[in-house]
């Protein structure tokens, strides 16, 4: 395969960086008009970049020399396009986050643009940035690039949360929050690589190569030694942190807090998918066919963890590790998140409790070969982070188009923005601004998982993976967790709709962008509309959780939902030595 | 104490000509210990010291661990991704690095001092 095969696949990618760089240019520009095209140009660039990965990525049915290569050959393809679509209502989210004042200021002629001050055209192109590398992710066959990606990702985030309080203008009038949030962020976030990068090495020691299929091919025939046991551990505990997950959480809830809200919206969906795109790729590469947990056996003589054609489990030490950080992380981010009275708080740790949610359809695995989409654990998961993404973002939404009125406040300063901050200012909602009510009744309803909207549909498949897995214990921790999450989510419906406003609570208004308002109508109509028609997706996902098992007996090379194997597509299954 | 030094040095400049080395030389082990030694370090000191360069700096010890055991791989496996490999962990420390002083810079500008627990406005 030559490079420029391999380069082929990657037109979604390079569009965005393209437009990166040209969206860093025009934020530079003297003339406001040109300035303003930051945001449209990023947003077209978004979806090509969606257009160019249903044109030229291929799918799971369509099995290529590049595809055979891939651990999932259709996870490139559902993952391009789900951050595609909620990229760009992400993008509609961010608008004026960081430029606002200084756009005032400049409107009112009261300054002068001054490009070294300006920070408006490294705001989009970070956030662009950041899709680049989650896309990358989707698409990663090696641990190289597997790290490139994840850095690409998280590198831009820390940036944004840190210029996301810059709203007042002028450097000294930051909020010190949002530069709080910015540091524990970027000194966790840099332990978590830390600790995943010293994982991969170890896998790579223990495996001779980076490249994972090279890698889930050796621990197919020669079983998985210490060594690799190790990496993979360590490389999971350090992803463990890009998903929130609950030993590396600490920083959640006060990044969330700092950060403005649109982009705490953002960092509730890209961190978080990155990371679990790592993750159900690093468990690919060790297959869920090891004995189950019933009659897993000491290893071997040699250390070894092999893999068997009849087991459905992941290895022991890895299935033991995630099943206990799935049920603390639930737990954790449910109990404290009924304790938060801040709105951004409370949605930080449910947040984290949903990253438990899908640690469990990642450590379930995809089941048997041809079982439909309800056995299926990753593609749950893959479903799920795109409708946890759409229906976070409604309620992240509503929280960024509420700011207090500015006068009223004792030390505005002009172009001052304060957000919402306590769950009682939300109070009548419904009454007072009943589209923003709805959003958030919807969007809340939904992340509880209530039946008829696409919360549900996301989170059954989870339980019944579960179920046909075996890991009852579990699913019984996830309904406990269920129940438990139905008491602040009520209480967040309850507070929209039910209450009057509060008379003691500030006074406030919405924002000036209407994009923001659009953001939470879309993502509220994504939730209904995913209900009704989410099938398409689903089988998307289903498709998109199909892998190329490497198992030495080759049985399970039929995995992959092939029409009709041609003896083109058959080379996948013979390509293991 | 020299005379070891030198045949460590000796024996492993004889493992580059290809012949594996025997027993004398520094094994792969000896790379593993000193690689899991400094993550270790860089791990102790990330979760103790409170001054926020030494914390980078521990982050920073935790990488170059990983670039020593790549490095120590790629020679044991005879093939070169590790070595590929580190190139780009030394490029990713370097935006790290250069990330970590600006938000540094920043905060001492606010506050003048680096103690990280300066920073705790919000409730953990």
């Amino acid at each position: 395969m030559t490079i420029a095969d391999r380069l082929s696949f990657l037109w979604p990618e390079i569009i965005l960086f393209g437009a990166t760089c040209g969206v860093m240019m025009l934020g530079l520009s003297k003339h406001r008009s040109t300035r303003k095209l930051c945001a449209p140009v990023s947003g077209i660039a978004l979806i090509a970049a969606g257009v160019a990965a249903w044109l030229t990525t291929p799918g799971p049915d369509t099995v290529t020399a590049q595809t055979g290569q891939l651990l999932f050959p259709g996870l490139a393809l559902y993952g391009k396009g789900m951050i595609a679509v909620v990229g760009v209502l992400m993008l509609l989210l961010v608008a004026g986050t960081v430029d606002r004042a200084d756009e005032e200021h400049i409107a009112a002629r009261r300054a002068r643009f001054n490009p070294l001050s300006s920070n408006r055209a490294e705001f989009y192109s970070f956030f662009l940035f950041s899709l680049t590398g989650l896309m990358l992710c989707a698409g990663a066959d090696d641990l190289i690039w597997l790290f490139l990606a994840l850095e690409l990702t998280s590198l831009p985030t820390y940036i944004m949360v840190t210029m996301s309080g810059a709203s007042a203008g002028s450097w000294m009038a930051w909020r010190n929050k949002s530069q709080e949030a910015g540091v524990k962020y970027f000194f966790l976030g840099a332990l978590g690589a830390a600790v995943f990068l010293y994982g991969f090495a170890l896998i790579y020691g223990g495996t001779g190569s980076t490249n994972l299929n090279e890698i889930s091919d050796h621990i197919a025939h020669q079983g998985l030694n210490s060594l690799t046991m190790t990496g993979l551990l360590l490389a999971l505990a350090g992803l463990g942190f890009k998903v929130a997950a609950v030993p590396m959480h600490f920083y959640t809830a006060d990044v969330y807090e700092g950060a403005a809200a649109p982009v705490s919206a953002f960092l509730a969906f890209t961190p978080k998918t990155a990371g679990f795109l790592g993750i159900i790729l690093l468990c690919g590469c060790m297959g869920w066919n090891y004995p189950p947990h019933g009659l897993a056996e000491a290893p071997s003589a040699a250390g070894l963890w092999s893999p068997d054609p009849a087991g459905n489990s992941l290895p022991e030490p890895i299935r033991l590790m995630l099943w206990v950080i799935a049920a603390l992380t639930m737990t954790v981010g449910n109990v404290l998140a009924i304790l938060q009275n801040s709105i951004k708080r409370l949605l930080a740790y449910s947040s984290i409790a949903h990253s438990g949610y899908m640690l469990v359809g990642v450590m379930v695995g995809p089941g048997a070969a041809d079982g439909p989409f309800g056995k299926n654990g990753v593609a749950a998961v893959l479903f799920y982070l795109f409708c946890y993404g759409v229906m976070n973002l409604g309620a992240f939404a509503v929280v960024a188009v509420l700011e207090r009125t500015p006068g009223r406040l004792a030390d505005a300063q002009p172009g001052e923005v304060h957000e919402i901050e306590s769950i009682d200012e939300l109070r009548g909602l419904c009454r007072t601004r009943p589209l923003l009510g709805w959003v958030m009744a919807i969007c809340s309803l939904s992340l509880l998982g209530l039946p008829p909207l696409v919360g549900f549909f996301a989170k059954a498949p989870l339980f019944t993976s579960a179920i046909s897995a075996g890991e009852i214990t579990l699913v019984v921790v996830l309904g406990i967790n269920s129940a438990i999450a139905a008491y602040y989510y009520l209480r967040l419906v309850r507070c929209v709709m039910l209450e009057d406003p509060d008379p003691a609570s500030p006074p406030t208004n919405e924002s000036p962008f209407g994009s923001r308002r659009l953001a939470g109508v879309l993502s509220a109509a994504g939730v209904l509309v995913l209900a009704v028609g989410g099938n398409a997706v689903m089988r998307t996902a289903h498709h998109a959780a199909a892998y190329r098992a490497a198992d030495a007996t080759d049985a399970r090379h039929a995995d992959l939902h092939r029409p009709d194997p041609s003896p083109g597509q058959a080379r996948a299954a013979t390509d293991a030595p | 104490m020299t005379s070891a030094w030198l045949m460590m040095t000796s024996s492993a400049l004889l493992a580059q000509t290809g012949a594996p080395a025997a027993m004398a030389g520094p094994t792969l082990a000896h790379y593993l210990f000193v690689s899991a030694a400094m993550f270790a370090l860089g791990l102790i000191g990330f979760l103790t010291r409170r001054n926020l360069i030494i914390m980078f700096l521990s982050t920073e010890l935790m990488f170059q661990a990983a670039g020593i055991a790549l490095i120590a791989f790629s020679r044991f496996h005879l093939n070169h991704t590790g070595e590929t490999f580190v190139i780009f962990v030394l490029t990713i420390a370097a935006a790290e690095a250069a990330m970590a002083l600006a938000l540094v810079v920043l905060l001492f500008r606010r506050r003048e001092s680096l103690d990280a627990q300066q920073w705790d406005e919000m409730s953990g």
